[in-house]
Parts: C-alpha cells; sequence; structure tokens
C-alpha cells in the first residue's frame, strides 16, 4: 500500500555515490540542529524567562531572555543558513519523498516560510524594544517570536513523519491533520523541543558561569547560571524518558531493523542512551556551575556529541522507516568529482575566510582617531 | 506530474512570480549593496568623509533587514515554491547542480556571517578592518551570484547540455556571460535604487553631493545594463529571438515586455540625470520612489521576457512547464499519459469525464486554474465542439517534438500554440479531456464544479 503512489525517481543520475549524500545530509544536518537548538529552545526559555521575571528589567530572568535573544539575532541567520545544505542534499536522496510529502501538505509549509519571516521579525522586534534596560515593552514580541519557532518545529516533523511513510499517504491526503495522529509524532516533537531547550540551558549557563568566573556581576551570572542549568537537568529527566517512549512508539519494523542492524545502528543508539544518561549524572551532581566550571564545559560537550550522534540515527530511522519501499532499488549516478572537490576546497577556504576575518575584528580595537 | 497536485486557487505561477520577484529584487540589492557600501566605505575612510561613512552605515542597517533575513528566506521560498509546484524540474535541477548549490552555500556561510560582523562592528573596531569585512562581504555574495546565474541562464539556454548532459556545459551556456553582464549591471541599479533612501536622511548640505554620488553608481548601473541586455539577445538562439524580436515577432504580448523594459530602462536613466546628477538639491521621496519604481519595472520586465521566453519549457528544450520531458512524448502517446501520473491514475476511476479531469490537472493545471489566473473557462472556447479542435491540435503540436534530433531545437514561432506544451497521452485520454473540458463551458456549470478542479 503507497509504494503506487511514489512518484519515479528523476531518470537523470545523482552527481556523486549515494553515501556521499548520505554523509553530507547528516553532517550538515548536525551543524543545523546546533543552531536551530538554540534558536528553538532559546527562544522558548528566554519567552518564558521574561513572562515570570514580571516586566522587572533587573530581575535576572529579563536579563538572561535579553542575553538569549542578543545570541539569537545571529543564531536565527545561522540556523537558516545551516539549514539550506540538509534541505539541498534531502532533496537528492528522497526526492520523491519529500515533494510529495510537502505537496501534501503545501499551505502549511508554505506557512513555515511566514512564520519564520514573522518569528525573525519580531525577535528583532524584541531586541529593539524589549530587552532588559529598556523595559518589558518587547514580551509580547518574544511570545510570539516563540510560537513561531514551536510551530515551525511542528511543521518540520509532519513533513519528515509524511515523507518517511508513503503508507500513509492516501490517508494524509484525505486529511492531513491525521498526521497528528501519528504514534511518533507528539514524542519525536518534544524530543526535538527537549533538546533544544536541554542545550540552550546548558549554553546560558556555561555562558553565564564563564563570566561569574572572570569576576564579572558575579551574582546575577550565578543566579542565570542555576538557572540555565536546572532547565537542562530538568528538560533532560524528562528527555530520557520521552526518548524511550519515541523508541517503543516507532513502527515495529524501524524498531525491528535498529536492532537487526547490528553495530551500523545499534552502536550510535547504545552510545546516545549511555551518554544521555551519563549526561543526566553529571547535570544532577553540579548546583552551582560557578563553582565547577570543567564539569560545565565537560557537560556542554557531551550535549553536542550527543546531537550528532542523534543526528546518525535520527537518518537511520529515516532509512529503515523507508526500507519496505526503497530496498533493492538504487540511484543512477554519475559521480561529478571535480565539482565535489571544488566545493570541499570552497568549503575549507570558506571557514578559514571566517576564522580570519572574526580573529582580525577581535583584534583590531577601535582606537581614538582610528575608532570605524 | 508524477506528484500530487496542489489545488491553489490563485494558480503555482502567480504564486512562483511574487516569490522570485521579490527574491530577486532584495538579492541584487544585498549584492549591489555589498557593492556599493564598500566603495563608499573605502572612500569615507580615505578622505576622512563623515557623511559618506554615514551613508554607508546606515545603508548596512538595511542590508542586514532586509538582506539577511528576507532575502535567505525567499531565497529558501523558491525552493519550497518550486517543490510544490514543479518537483519534476526542481529535482531535474538539482540533480544536475547540485554542487553549484553547495558551493553557493558556502558562499552564503561567508556573506551571511560578514553581515552579522560587518553591522555589529560599527564604531567598535578599526576602520581598516571595518572596511575588510564589507569588502569579504561583497566578494563572497557576488561569487553566489556567479554560481546561480549559471543555473538561471542555463534553464532558457542549454545548449551543448542536452547532447552532453555534463555540467560546465550547462553552466557556461550560451547565455551565461551575457546574463552576468546584465545582472552585474542590475545588482547596480539595485543598490543605488535603495540607498538613495537612507541618503536622503543626510543633512541638506551633504544631501546633494551623496545623490551625485550615487546618480553616477546608478549612470555606471544603467550603462552596465543595457550592454548585458543587448548581448544577452543577441546571444540568444534564433528560436527564441523569433518570438518577441523582427518586424514580425510571433509572440506580441512578449514584444511589448521588451518594449517595455527598453522604456523603463530609458527613465532611470533621464530620471538618474535628473533627479541624481543635474537636480540633486530638489530630489526628495517622490522622485526616489519614482526613480526605484522605473529601476524595477526594468528588472522585474527582463525577468518576465526570459521567463515568458521560455515557454512552453521549464528547462527549454528538455522539459515542459507540466514536468512532461520531451524525450517521454513517444512513449506517453503509446502508454498513456497516466501510466506514469501516479496520483491522477489513482483518482481516474471511471473513464469519461472523471479520467479528463484528471487528465487535466497533472497535465494543465501547472499553468491554469479553473476561475483564477490563465482561466481555463475564459479560454476555452464558447462552442463545445470547437475544443474538439483545440485538443487535437495541442495533441498534434507533439509531433514536433519526435521529429527532432536529439539536442536540436523546436522552432517555436512556427506552432499554433507556441507558448503551451503539446497534450500527450492516448487518443481515450484525449477523449476524455474533451468530454471534461466541455463540462466546462455547458450553460449549466454545476456539472463542471462537481468536486473543483
Amino acid at each position: 500500500m503507497g509504494a503506487e503512489l511514489i512518484p519515479a525517481v528523476d531518470p537523470l543520475p545523482i552527481p556523486g555515490p549515494e553515501w556521499l549524500f548520505h554523509l553530507l545530509l547528516v553532517f550538515t544536518f548536525f551543524l543545523h540542529a546546533l543552531f536551530m537548538n538554540l534558536t528553538l529552545g532559546g527562544t522558548l526559555i528566554a519567552a518564558f524567562a521574561q513572562v515570570v521575571s514580571g516586566g522587572k528589567g533587573d530581575d535576572y530572568r529579563a536579563v538572561l531572555a535579553g542575553r538569549l535573544m542578543a545570541v539569537n539575532s545571529i543564531g536565527i541567520s545561522l540556523t537558516i543558513t545551516t539549514g539550506i545544505a540538509p534541505l539541498l542534499f534531502v532533496q537528492v536522496l528522497y526526492q520523491q519523498y519529500f515533494y510529495t510529502a510537502t505537496i501534501l501538505i503545501a499551505p502549511v509549509w508554505m506557512l513555515f516560510l511566514l512564520m519564520l519571516m514573522v518569528g525573525y521579525y519580531a525577535a528583532y522586534l524584541y531586541k529593539f524594544k524589549g530587552t532588559p534596560a529598556k523595559g518589558s515593552g518587547g514580551t509580547g514580541w518574544l511570545l510570539v517570536a516563540a510560537a513561531m519557532f514551536f510551530l515551525i518545529a511542528m511543521v518540520h516533523v509532519a513533513v519528515h513523519l509524511i515523507h518517511s511513510q508513503p503508507e500513509k499517504w492516501t490517508a494524509i491526503a484525505a486529511n492531513p491533520w491525521a498526521i497528528l495522529g501519528d504514534p511518533s509524532y507528539w514524542p519525536r516533537l518534544f524530543h526535538f523541543v527537549l533538546a533544544g531547550l536541554g542545550f540552550s540551558g546548558l549554553v546560558v549557563a556555561w555562558w553565564a558561569a564563564r563570566q561569574a568566573g572572570k569576576g564579572e556581576a558575579v551574582e546575577l551570572n550565578t543566579r542565570i547560571a542555576r538557572y540555565g542549568w536546572r532547565w537542562a537537568l530538568w528538560t533532560t529527566v524528562i528527555q530520557v524518558a520521552d526518548g524511550f517512549l519515541l523508541l517503543f512508539v516507532l513502527p515495529r519494523s524501524v524498531l525491528i531493523g535498529l536492532m537487526k542492524g547490528g553495530a551500523a545502528t545499534m552502536v550510535p543508539l547504545t552510545l546516545a542512551i549511555v551518554l544521555a544518561l551519563g549526561l543526566l549524572m553529571m547535570l544532577s551532581r553540579v548546583t552551582n556551575p560557578v563553582e565547577k566550571m570543567g564539569a560545565v564545559t565537560g557537560t556542554l560537550g557531551t550535549m553536542v556529541l550527543i546531537i550528532a550522534i542523534m543526528s546518525i540515527t535520527r537518518h537511520q530511522v529515516r532509512v529503515l522507516y523507508l526500507e519496505p519501499v526503497s530496498s533493492g532499488f538504487e540511484l543512477a549516478t554519475a559521480p561529478q568529482w571535480g565539482n565535489f572537490i571544488l566545493f570541499a576546497l570552497l568549503l575549507v577556504a570558506a571557514l578559514w575566510v571566517v576564522y580570519a576575518m572574526v580573529k582580525k575584528v577581535l583584534t583590531s580595537p577601535a582606537s581614538g582617531e582610528d575608532a570605524a | 506530474m508524477d506528484y500530487p497536485i496542489w489545488d491553489l486557487a490563485m494558480g503555482g505561477g502567480v504564486l512562483m512570480g511574487l516569490v522570485a520577484v521579490t527574491h530577486v529584487i532584495v538579492s541584487h540589492f544585498a549584492i549591489g549593496g555589498g557593492l556599493v557600501i564598500a566603495v563608499t566605505e573605502t572612500l569615507a575612510v580615505k578622505k576622512n568623509d563623515r557623511e559618506m561613512r554615514e551613508l554607508a552605515k546606515r545603508s548596512s542597517l538595511m542590508l542586514i533587514l532586509v538582506s539577511t533575513i528576507f532575502g535567505a528566506i525567499s531565497g529558501v521560498g523558491i525552493w519550497v515554491v518550486a517543490g510544490l509546484i514543479s518537483p519534476f524540474a526542481i529535482s531535474a535541477l538539482i540533480r544536475n547542480y547540485v554542487w553549484a548549490w553547495a558551493i553557493e552555500w558556502v558562499f552564503f556561510i561567508v556573506e551571511v556571517v560578514a553581515a552579522l560582523v560587518y553591522y555589529a562592528t560599527w564604531d567598535k573596531i578599526s576602520k581598516q578592518a571595518h572596511v575588510m569585512v564589507a569588502w569579504v562581504y561583497f566578494i563572497a555574495a557576488y561569487l553566489s551570484l556567479v554560481v546561480i546565474n549559471g543555473i538561471v541562464s542555463f534553464m532558457l539556454t542549454p545548449g551543448e547540455w542536452l547532447t552532453t548532459h555534463a555540467f560546465w556545459d550547462g553552466f557556461f551556456n550560451p547565455t551565461y556571460f551575457p546574463s552576468l553582464v546584465l545582472r552585474t549591471g542590475i545588482v547596480m541599479l539595485m543598490a543605488t535604487a535603495f540607498m538613495v533612501w537612507p541618503a536622503l536622511k543626510a543633512g541638506a548640505e551633504a544631501r546633494p553631493r551623496l545623490m551625485r554620488y550615487l546618480g553616477w553608481w546608478m549612470f555606471a548601473g544603467v550603462l552596465v545594463s543595457y550592454a548585458g541586455y543587448r548581448w544577452w539577445e543577441a546571444a540568444l538562439p534564433e528560436t527564441i529571438r523569433a518570438l518577441f524580436l523582427g518586424d514580425s515577432p510571433a509572440l506580441a504580448a512578449l514584444a511589448d515586455t521588451r518594449h517595455f523594459l527598453l522604456w523603463a530602462i530609458t527613465l532611470v536613466l533621464v530620471m538618474t540625470v535628473i533627479f541624481l546628477l543635474v537636480k540633486p538639491k530638489a530630489t526628495r521621496a517622490i522622485p526616489a520612489l519614482l526613480l526605484m519604481l522605473a529601476a524595477f519595472g526594468f528588472f522585474a520586465g527582463y525577468e518576465r521576457l526570459r521567463e515568458g521566453s521560455r515557454k512552453p519549457f521549464l528547462i527549454h528544450d528538455y522539459m515542459f512547464s507540466n514536468g512532461v520531458r520531451v524525450d517521454q512524448i513517444a512513449k506517453l502517446r503509446e502508454e498513456g499519459f497516466l501510466s506514469t501520473a501516479r496520483w491522477a491514475a489513482a483518482a481516474a476511476t471511471e473513464p469519461g469525464v472523471v479520467t479528463g479531469r484528471q487528465v487535466f490537472r497533472a497535465q494543465c493545471a501547472s499553468c491554469h486554474t479553473l476561475g483564477g489566473y490563465l482561466a481555463i473557462t475564459d479560454l476555452l472556447p464558447a462552442d463545445p465542439d470547437m475544443i474538439y479542435s483545440v485538443v487535437y491540435t495541442l495533441y498534434d503540436q507533439a509531433e514536433a517534438y519526435t521529429a527532432l534530433a536529439p539536442g536540436e531545437p523546436v522552432d517555436k514561432a512556427a506552432l499554433d500554440y507556441p507558448f503551451m506544451p503539446p497534450l500527450v497521452g492516448t487518443e481515450e485520454e484525449m477523449e476524455a479531456l474533451v468530454e471534461y473540458l466541455a463540462t466546462l463551458v455547458v450553460p449549466d456549470e454545476t456539472v463542471a464544479r462537481k468536486g473543483g478542479i
């Protein structure tokens, strides 16, 4: 069921071996996930903190909200920029599934662009209007931004689940909202949202602990660090439970596929689970992050590692979902190695330019007459 | 056509037009703005010119708010819309040019980071370092144009690619360099059209000087654009040029578009000379607005001409606007259109009108709506018997394509309906289509509206 509706694959070959595109898709998705976590989780935490601060600009939570959104005015841009690459590579590998999924919920998929624009501009309006020093005028904008990013997450989870389950296409075509009733929809959505909250909480704690360690506004930064840390701890507690729930609501074939996949699937999954439990222990053992900067950095590093590994597992789950309709099927390839090498070299050069530029900027302070 | 069809009342083409036009205007401004701002700040630092520096600074806020946000999102928007209305075309392009897009993405990373750094570091770092960031931004932005221009121009003139399917044959296609020159001119026009606004905010003393300075940019932009445009026209294959050029152009509407864009650029030139170069003191919001509209008009006119002269193809001589490929025609005539249009086939549960409606949705609805843009109800002959003749003329038009040798261009001007793809499928499918279309023109419209399209 469903297979007869899968559009024919484009007759033109893909310009590289499949594994290369799988690799690029996973790697660029991981980069995207880092910034996306900060955008989604950071904005949600900021909105919550801003509201509970009661609009008092000197409340540490309002300061935290201002900080998070100052970072996010750049973070959102980088989320979009890093999101372009996985969007490109998914189209190379999964065009027939991906386009069909987006067409089936076309109005919502279009709306995602609008929500992104509204969310982004709302974040800027908050930054210009509502930073703590200037009062709480921006709370509304911050809530708008948070709502938009949450809705965007909902749209993406929907597209992902539709594209990976062609057997549900007929039902979705009749009623697109049916995807919200997919057993894995909500656990999956919250898996992403909780990751965003946990990661952003850790970033906040890490940054504030560092500032406090340098002796800057020690009391304020300590409070912010502890606040961020609590977000990371409690969302990770729920995350572990949600992760297991998500695992068990996966279709049986996918779950069995994961188990039977041998080292290729079991090593990443097991490693991620073990690391997540380790993360939980690390989080629960620290009460004042400022005093344990080493542990804080280690915890943040572990979190990044887990996100990287889960990016692999997420991709493997998609492959397993599609296994019944794609097994024994190979994409025609006609590698353009020269172009790939050009891309790789330019990527390295570009990262060097970015590094050199930022370094130059950081070491060229304005001074007197010379001030730019 | 293998894909499900999104029933969009306004028509997919209109949506794409809206997203694409706003994106190209903003993205060309993002590139040109980079150039003009970098030069302006460099000159300001060299001459210690405070007003010039202010102009660059004020423009840079616009650059970041408009370009990095709206430009980036609307750019993704083009992919999103293309994936919804022409998934077959975007996937064909991606299979050819994924590395080009990946490379463009690399430049885009540098562009975005440089824009963010540039805006955030005004007055915070040394002037030299700040100017350097501006140049990094512009170079990265321009290189992204160098890349994307290969893909956009390929769609109109794929050239040797049609026979070789080789990346570089399609990339450096016959209109690549003319388009690049034209777009280089356009980026200057867009940058100046936007930057006149922050310049208006300068003090009364400095304003005329800044206007005149921008006037020279606009003047140069007009010259480069015009040269690029003429070169582009000359580089087009004769079969395309004949559509809108010569004593009796095949498509009057396209010839009108060409006249429009030439008048628009003339207007830009005249207004530049008057408002910016000769009488800059008197220039206020209304002249600035008129100048901006004329520049947009030229650019939009060119884009429309380019898109229009590509019809009925999405990738010229390779894929039609409804996703049917030239190399598929013979097979589809034999095995039936619904043999590949899977979603339509699944819905074609009965012969006759029901099947005809699905053929229409999968083969015609990428351009024609029921009651909106290019509404089929307005275009069909009033006499149902005439529909048969229209359908079969379009059906026979397929033979003009099947007779071609691989890579040989079709003489569009010689076709009865040069704008339209041929109808493909079996005779039964054509009969069904005629039956369905007839229900759209019979007086009792309830038959036609049943279930919409």
